[in-house]
Order: C-alpha cells, then sequence, then structure tokens
C-alpha cells in the first residue's frame, strides 16, 4: 500500500524551499528567492502555506533598517519532509 | 519553478537533489579572515625570528601587530554577517571553535608575561635565584625566570580550530595545513625557540594563509557567477 504524497510538499515551490531549508539551519527569504528562481509574490504566497501548515518558521525584524524575512524549518517540517521522501523512494521503489 | 500542477515522483526527488546541492554550494567564506591572520601572525613571527638571528630592534613588539588586527577581524565580521544570506548548521560551532582559540591565546599571553615574575617573585621570597653555569670557567651569569619553548604550545594551538574547522567544513586545505602543523610542532621541540618562530610563520601560513588564497579564489569564482 503506497503512502499518500503529502499535498503541502508535492508542490514544486513549496518542495523546493522545503529542500532549501532542510540544508540549512536558517535563510533569508532573498536568498529563498535568488536559489528558487520564483517572484517574490509566488514565493510570498508559498511560504504562507508551509508556515500555516507548521513546516516552517517565519521570522519578520529589521536589519541595517531593512525590513528582513527569516525562514526556517521546525521540527514538525522536518518529519513531513522525512515521510515525504520515504514516500517518494516507496513510489520510485529506491 | 513557475509550474505547481503536474509533477512526477523522478522530478521531486530530483528537485531535492538540485536545492539541497544549491544550499550546500550556496556559501564560501570569503578567505579574508584567513588571509589577514596568516600573514600577521606568520609576519610577526618571521619578524621575531630575524630579530633574534640577527639581533636587532624595531622599536616596538612585533606582537602588537597581533593586536591590531583585531580591528579589522571585527570590520570583517560585521560585513560578513551582512553579505551572508543563510546560516548553515555547522556555522556557529566553527564560530565557538575560533572564539575559544582566540581566549585561548589571549590566555597563553597573559601566561607568557605572568608566569616569570611571578616565579621570580617566589624564589626571590625563598632567597635563591636562578643561575646559568658555564662549564668552560666563564662566569656564572643570574638570569630570570622563563617559560622554555612556548613557542611550540603556540604552533600546538593553531593546529587545533584550523584542524577542527577543516573536518566540519570538509575543507581539505585547512586539514592539511593543520596535519603540518602538527609536524611543526614536534619539530619546535627539538629545535631552538628563535627556530619555534620561524616554524610559526610557516604555521601560519600553512594553516590560514594558503587556505585564505583558495577560499579567496573560490569566494571570487562564486560572486562573478551569482553576479
Amino acid at each position: 500500500m503506497f503512502k499518500e504524497l503529502d499535498p503541502i510538499l508535492h508542490s514544486q515551490l513549496r518542495l523546493a524551499v522545503m529542500s532549501l531549508l532542510i540544508s540549512v539551519k536558517e535563510a533569508e527569504f532573498t536568498f529563498i528567492k535568488e536559489k528558487t528562481n520564483a517572484t517574490a509574490g509566488n514565493l510570498s504566497v508559498q511560504v504562507q502555506k508551509l508556515k500555516d501548515a507548521g513546516y516552517i518558521e517565519v521570522i519578520k525584524q529589521f536589519k541595517d533598517n531593512y525590513p528582513q524575512t527569516t525562514c526556517k524549518v521546525t521540527p514538525e517540517g522536518v518529519k513531513a519532509f522525512e515521510a515525504y521522501v520515504q514516500a517518494l523512494q516507496q513510489y520510485l521503489k529506491v | 519553478m513557475a509550474k505547481e500542477s503536474t509533477f512526477s515522483e523522478q522530478e521531486s526527488l530530483q528537485l531535492i537533489a538540485e536545492m539541497i546541492k544549491k544550499a550546500k554550494g550556496s556559501y564560501h567564506d570569503t578567505g579574508i579572515g584567513s588571509l589577514l591572520w596568516g600573514a600577521v601572525v606568520a609576519i610577526a613571527s618571521g619578524v621575531n625570528f630575524l630579530q633574534r638571528e640577527y639581533d636587532f630592534k624595531l622599536g616596538f613588539d612585533i606582537w602588537w601587530l597581533v593586536l591590531a588586527a583585531i580591528i579589522p577581524q571585527v570590520y570583517i565580521s560585521i560585513q560578513e554577517k551582512k553579505i551572508k544570506k543563510a546560516k548553515l548548521y555547522d556555522d556557529d560551532l566553527v564560530d565557538v571553535v575560533w572564539l575559544v582559540f582566540g581566549i585561548s591565546i589571549f590566555a597563553m599571553g597573559f601566561y607568557q608575561n605572568f608566569v616569570p615574575v611571578q616565579t621570580e617573585k617566589f624564589i626571590a621570597e625563598e632567597g635563591w635565584t636562578l643561575m646559568k653555569h658555564y662549564s668552560d670557567g666563564r662566569p656564572d651569569e643570574v638570569i630570570r625566570p622563563f617559560t622554555p619553548s612556548l613557542y611550540s604550545i603556540y604552533i600546538l594551538l593553531y593546529a587545533f580550530p584550523t584542524m577542527v574547522t577543516g573536518m566540519v567544513k570538509k575543507f581539505a586545505p585547512m586539514k592539511l595545513g593543520a596535519i603540518a602543523t602538527y609536524g611543526l610542532f614536534i619539530l619546535s621541540l627539538f629545535t631552538e625557540s628563535r627556530y619555534d618562530m620561524l616554524l610559526g610563520s610557516i604555521a601560519a601560513l600553512v594553516c590560514w594563509f594558503i587556505p585564505g588564497i583558495i577560499l579567496r579564489k573560490k569566494y571570487l569564482r562564486q560572486v562573478s557567477v551569482n553576479v
């Protein structure tokens, strides 16, 4: 019996964001935007969805008088990501 | 990254691998810190060796140069923090190791300066003095207490954070530099203290200056790709 793929993660941009954040302790929004080649608007929407799912934490603060948004994956996000990869491996029989 | 609808499981795995690779390869140290400390310590040790070898004075203690390097280092750290957009898991560990190293070096400085003075005081209280007695009949000389071959310990200390950084960051030039420095430490146990200075200078070059050049090249290559 195949596990169902998490719909929150089974989206290209959200999966790209999660894959980036799983590899680092934390990353600025601009870093994620640069690495995913996404538009700021689209990325904001997807980041919000990940945040609502409890998979990432979004910290908004000021750095040198400019607003700075930093994202980091939560323990719940790590679990969901691991489960997603396991499900993928099951599908692909890796 | 605009497509949201259909992407296969195979594509998902490819995307994960690609993003993890991008994240891991996203950050390189600017190398300026390594270059700065490699140059400063190599110059200070090298000049100190030349002073002792050729018996000349500069009019100031060359080691003040090392202390003065803290000012540009603070500036470099602030600038690097500004340009760094992602923090890796091992960044904090490496920062702490170098902080502890800095504290240890300063503690060694205090040890080097206070122990001889205190020892001199204690032995004076006990009513005796350290004498240099020549076996060839020359008159005895009173000598001040000193910490023998102390620079060997400095060389040993140089290797420690370099090895940790090299291992954590999987950066071979630092690992090799640290291994070479352990060799220099062993060699320094058999040499006069002035030659320890020369070995210390080489240690600074292999531990920090040469890896610094490599880091700088990598960083500039990365910046040119991103532009």
